[in-house]
């Protein structure tokens, strides 16, 4: 990975520039832990309970956007495969009578004269 | 390869690989999070001016705190067998190679066609021709074709080695006595380099693997002239 050894490891193990999704996960983590305790604390005015849900805010926040990030990813990694697997076969195929773009081209089997 | 300083893995250059990335990722922010709830519950307990001195039992979390680690588990497991299972996936390979582990060499066997075999020695530091990598550059190259599955019969003529290359997220004892099988398909063209992974002995450091994967017409080329070498 192309710089990792100069990328930000929060708390010394995660890579958040390298790692794919978790910028985006950190940083919505982030806002919904502000956004949730500054709620909280508007509606009842108690300091520490604040940051205690700020910090659930953050962990839910970030597991979210997270998976929903990282399903995203596998969804578009699976289809690049089956992309990958077209091109291939396409290839292997073509001019074949299993080339899929020759469906109705198919030459007739000659009958007799 | 690896570059110093290097805390993660390498680039993946194999689907099994990029997947163990994928999942370590995953893991990774899991273990992330996990840590940073301990560090948050630390400073709460160390700043807070509460004392209970008769708190007894709590069902709530009771139940938090054994459900929580479950569902973890188990969203970390099911990945992980996911990957577990795929690693063990044998799709009809088009090629199969030997690969066995001497002291401190390896040798490799193509033998599916022609008899070809060749043993592969660590290049000396003080022959390294500029640009080659220290403790890596063998003199004879595992070649393999690109986008292909291959499998590795591995073993061993004397005693344990282990053949790895990161890079392809291979691993492998060799075991003298004993045939392990594994594949891997190599995804793009490249050299990729692993080393010995059993002590073996005084030069187990020294032993180096590089597989070098290549379209497969420079394959045929390749192995065509390997031949006429022989």
């Amino acid at each position: 990975k192309v710089g990792s050894e100069n990328g930000l490891r929060l708390l010394g193990i995660l890579d958040v520039q390298n790692t794919p999704c978790a910028r985006e996960a950190i940083l919505h983590g982030a806002g919904g832990s502000v956004a949730a305790g500054l709620l909280y604390f508007l509606a009842t005015s108690r300091v520490k309970r604040s940051f205690d849900v700020g910090f659930a805010g953050f962990m839910v926040t970030t597991l979210g956007s997270w998976f929903y990030c990282r399903m995203n990813n596998a969804k578009l990694r699976v289809q690049q495969r089956l992309i990958q697997e077209g091109i291939k076969n396409k290839v292997v195929y073509e001019g074949t009578v299993m080339d899929p773009t020759k469906k109705g081209k198919a030459e007739a089997p000659s009958g007799p004269s | 390869m690896a570059h110093p300083s290097q805390l993660g893995f390498q680039d993946a250059a194999s689907p099994v690989m990029e997947e163990l990335l994928h999942f370590h990722d995953h893991a990774l922010m899991i273990v992330f999070l996990i840590s940073t709830l301990v560090l948050y519950i630390i400073v709460a307990m160390v700043t807070t001016k509460l004392t209970n001195k008769f708190i007894l039992d709590s069902q709530e979390i009771e139940i938090i705190w054994t459900l929580l680690p479950a569902i973890i588990l188990i969203l970390i497991a099911l990945p992980s067998l996911r990957i577990l299972y795929l690693m063990d996936e044998i799709n009809d390979p088009h090629l199969t190679i030997k690969a066995m582990g001497h002291q401190w060499y390896w040798s490799y066997e193509y033998t599916d066609y022609e008899d070809l075999g060749f043993d592969s020695y660590m290049i000396p530091t003080q022959d390294l021709a500029p640009g080659q990598f220290r403790l890596l550059e063998a003199d004879h190259r595992m070649v393999v074709p690109v986008e292909s599955p291959i499998r590795i019969l591995i073993s061993a003529e004397d005693v344990l080695h282990s053949w790895a290359v990161p890079s392809l997220g291979v691993k492998m004892d060799a075991v003298p006595g004993r045939l392990n099988q594994t594949a891997f398909i190599a995804s793009r063209p490249g050299v990729f380099y692993g080393q010995c992974s059993e002590i073996c002995g005084a030069n187990h450091s020294f032993m180096p693997i590089v597989v070098e994967a290549v379209p497969l017409e420079h394959f045929e080329n390749w192995s065509s002239l390997m031949l006429e070498d022989a």
